[in-house]
């Protein structure tokens, strides 16, 4: 039990939360929807103790609660971005949470997280792997099981779903029906509209730091939360409509690459061509980070030739970590990209008016809510940070676009918006491949798909749609 | 940039005074007088202003040598190595030039003492770079290194003529830096030091490379995705720090010892640490930092003369100011540097909401 009331909190000028009311009760999910920015994560935060309120009260079963971390309350979270031991192996992260209060992991407490990821349908990783090394899914799913651990009596859960696969969601998702079953309370922070309905008993709607609605689940529907959310939705996307030659742009012939003496990319072959948008889809680690280190040059292939025909822009999956530097002003982001380096710093000196005029130009362009060229990444909101790291590729308009997990943790009128500009790119006679976790947006987006499993590529039919059998083939479950 | 930057650092310096003269009260000594003693014997004369400049000169130059290196998240620790490398290879061919021009004997000197740095800081980036050996353990060997070679050349094969002390011949006459403002020993290094300062600046800020080098400091991670994090990045800005800190040996050398012996260098390459961290890494900034840590060196004597106050005091302060810096950069001193200095800003996980 959790009873939060009149929570506020601001960033600067920013207003995060403005008087919100918030409850978790035992023996219930509840679903917390908003777009980006509605103030989600900042109340999960708040919720967890990782945050201190400016205003309002946070009230357990034992009584007011002071904020301390961790899980004395008997709250544990997940993160969007899961705070996790980045130099130790995921055994010891595992090791840390409560499976068992030891720096090592005991065979005991390693069956009992093997059970644990079991029951949730996931695959634990390579035995030893440091945190660090393991793609995003990876990490959500080892958070995922660190919360549990604890056996908490309050579970916080920031948008988990965005980094599992179909079937791994399912699973998921039934398991938090056990959780309720056996009285605990779970948050469910997500974006996807059909997910809380499913799932949750009670939704709470945020709107920028503000809360518009609190309804039981059942007594709504899909298109009035989205409604509540942003208010108007945009139209869905029609079909390409490029009638130009068709040459291929991009071309994968049989590409291999292995590292030590495991094989990351097995007999990948595929072509991209003009006014195309190809989709790959599958779990990430499944070869996909492999795929875009060759596709950036920070790879050569072990076999296998890979063609492009023309400039190759490249939107990576992690935002923060490889697209951005948040220390560094816009301008100065936007010169992380080769095409646009080689522009506005030909020779030796940066020409810095005109980066920073171009910088500002391409905030307007792109509706990027941002002080100024020189404000900092780290002022951006994700989403924020998102629109310029696409603005930023196609500023160039190069050839080809290869987009990685782009709407990840994003809500849907910024993703459709994405999408639309994806769209409008390739229909310009442009190429686009997009690597994705998320079959909707293949299936919405793309004129053909792959789907990527173990290293390997194989074409995507009409048959495939059926999510089932397929959900199963993508999360490696079968092969 | 912005010079709101090193308010961090003007805060850490009233803090640490009014922490050594709580200190000072506590032990029955009046902290104006030492206070008073330290600035008569910094600032106190025109002679003890220039030498305080004086005193400052290598400190700028090792300072820049290591706010270029720490830009780049290269931690190079070994400027007081690359100085004595500088100052090596400068003292050794110093007293042949004796047939040369003036200005082209001192512009060797210099130019050999920069080469000289230089060669010492390549090391310890081609270890770096090529062979992935932290920069921080080279580096505090490589000072080892330079200091052993300079003892063993004051010893052998540089030793002056009477082969009476361990000490260099002096170097030739052309080769020395003259002081145009005698009797103070005021010179052109100082002048040479400033202009070097705007110069890394524009470096660091304004080129291309600075950008490179800026972008792996920051986020190594982003600089390898977008094919930034080179080697040659790396060997390079190690050889420019090398050959800053190089440079400033051969300054001294030029300009105010004329010779080398064994004790060339106080530990101004580790000083310059503190130097560039106080200067937030800023070379701009460099300069004043670089003169209150020579200001603090110089007017030492003269407070322990007016005050009874040990000398040592002085490092004592500038101990201080560094903890003091490092702890408003964690998170908790952060937060309070924060609180007292501006306003809240959010961070970028908390503004993902």
């Amino acid at each position: 039990m959790l009873v939060a009331r009149g929570i506020c909190k601001r960033f600067g000028r920013t207003v995060a939360l403005d008087r919100v009311d918030f409850h978790a009760a035992p023996g219930e999910i509840h679903a917390l929807i908003g777009e980006n920015g509605a103030g989600k994560s900042t109340l999960v935060s708040i919720l967890a103790g990782r945050l201190a309120p400016d205003a309002g009260t946070i009230t357990g079963a034992d009584g007011p609660l002071r904020i301390t971390p961790g899980t004395a309350h008997g709250v544990a979270a997940v993160f969007q971005a899961p705070l996790l031991f980045e130099q130790m192996s995921w055994e010891e992260n595992l090791a840390l949470g409560g499976f068992r209060r030891s720096t090592r992991l005991r065979p005991e407490a390693l069956a009992a997280a093997a059970r644990a990821a079991h029951d949730l349908g996931f695959a634990l990783p390579v035995p030893g792997r440091r945190v660090a090394d393991l793609a995003v899914g990876e990490r959500v799913r080892l958070a995922i099981l660190r919360a549990l651990s604890f056996a908490p009596r309050v579970l916080l859960l920031d948008e988990p779903t965005g980094a599992l696969a179909p079937a791994e969601v399912e699973q998921f998702l039934d398991h938090l029906g056990r959780l309720r079953r056996d009285g605990r309370a779970v948050v469910l922070v997500t974006h996807r509209l059909g997910e809380a309905l499913t799932v949750a008993d009670r939704i709470t709607v945020l709107r920028r730091g503000r809360k518009v609605a609190e309804v039981p689940a059942a007594a709504t529907n899909e298109r009035d939360l989205a409604t509540l959310m942003v208010g108007e939705l945009p139209p869905p996307l029609a079909a390409s409509t490029y009638e130009g030659a068709p040459a291929v742009l991009l071309s994968l012939a049989d590409l291999m690459l292995e590292k030590d003496g495991r094989r990351l990319l097995d007999g990948v072959t595929m072509e991209v061509r003009r006014g195309e948008i190809v989709g790959v889809a599958g779990v990430e680690g499944n070869g996909q980070d492999a795929l875009i280190a060759i596709l950036a040059g920070l790879a050569a292939p072990t076999a296998g030739r890979l063609l492009t025909r023309g400039a190759l822009a490249l939107i990576p999956q992690d935002r923060d970590l490889d697209g951005l530097i948040l220390e560094m002003p816009l301008w100065e982001n936007l010169l992380l990209l080769e095409p646009l380096r080689r522009r506005f710093a030909p020779r030796y000196w940066l020409r810095r008016r005109d980066a920073v005029e171009f910088c500002r130009a391409l905030l307007a362009r792109y509706a990027i809510r941002a002080g100024g060229p020189h404000d900092p990444a780290a002022a951006l909101s994700g989403g924020n940070r998102q629109r310029l790291a696409v603005a930023r590729a196609l500023a160039t308009q190069p050839e080809i676009v290869v987009a990685h997990d782009i709407a990840r943790g994003l809500d849907l009128a910024a993703t459709r918006e994405l999408h639309r500009q994806l769209r409008q790119y390739a229909e310009s006679g442009r190429a686009v491949l997009l690597l994705s976790s998320d079959l909707e947006e293949i299936f919405q987006l793309c004129s053909r798909s792959y789907l990527m499993s173990r290293g390997r590529l194989r074409p995507l039919g009409p048959a495939d749609r059926q999510a089932g059998r397929f959900g199963l083939m993508l999360s490696g479950a079968q092969g | 940039m912005s010079a709101r930057a090193l308010l961090p650092s003007l805060a850490a310096l009233l803090l640490a005074a009014l922490l050594v003269a709580v200190t000072l009260l506590l032990l029955g000594v009046s902290p104006t007088r030492a206070a008073t003693g330290l600035l008569d014997g910094a600032f106190g004369s025109p002679l003890a202003i220039t030498d305080t400049l004086v005193k400052a000169t290598p400190l700028i130059f090792c300072g820049l040598a290591v706010a270029l290196a720490f830009e780049g998240a290269l931690w190079n620790i070994g400027a007081d190595g690359q100085l004595i490398a500088g100052a090596v290879a400068a003292g050794g061919i110093g007293p042949r030039l004796a047939s040369w021009p003036h200005p082209l004997a001192v512009s060797a000197l210099l130019l050999v003492g920069a080469l000289g740095g230089g060669a010492w800081g390549w090391i310890a980036g081609w270890l770096r770079a090529r062979r992935n050996v932290s920069e921080v353990i080279s580096t505090i060997m490589l000072n080892y290194s330079a200091a052993q070679i300079l003892a063993w050349a004051v010893h052998g094969p540089l030793i002056e003529a009477s082969r009476a002390f361990p000490e260099s011949s002096a170097i030739a006459a052309s080769a020395r830096l003259q002081l145009y403002f005698a009797p103070s020993r005021l010179n052109l290094g100082m002048a040479l030091a400033a202009v070097l300062s705007g110069l890394a600046y524009l470096y660091l800020y304004r080129s291309a490379w600075g950008f490179a080098l800026r972008a792996i400091g920051r986020s190594p991670r982003a600089a390898t995705f977008h094919g930034l994090a080179t080697t040659r990045v790396i060997i390079t800005t190690l050889v420019l720090s090398g050959a800053l800190a190089g440079l400033g040996g051969a300054v001294q050398v030029t300009a105010i010892t004329h010779r080398l012996y064994e004790a060339f260098s106080p530990g101004w390459g580790y000083e310059a640490i503190a130097v560039a961290l106080v200067a937030r890494l800023n070379p701009l900034a460099i300069v004043p930092s670089a003169i209150f840590f020579g200001a603090l060196d110089n007017g030492a004597q003269a407070m322990q003369r007016a005050a009874g106050v040990s000398a040592v005091l002085v490092q004592v302060i500038e101990a201080l100011v560094i903890i003091i810096l490092l702890a408003f950069d964690s998170a908790a001193g952060r937060r309070l540097g924060r609180g007292l200095l501006s306003p809240a800003t959010p961070d970028s996980a908390e503004v993902d909401a």
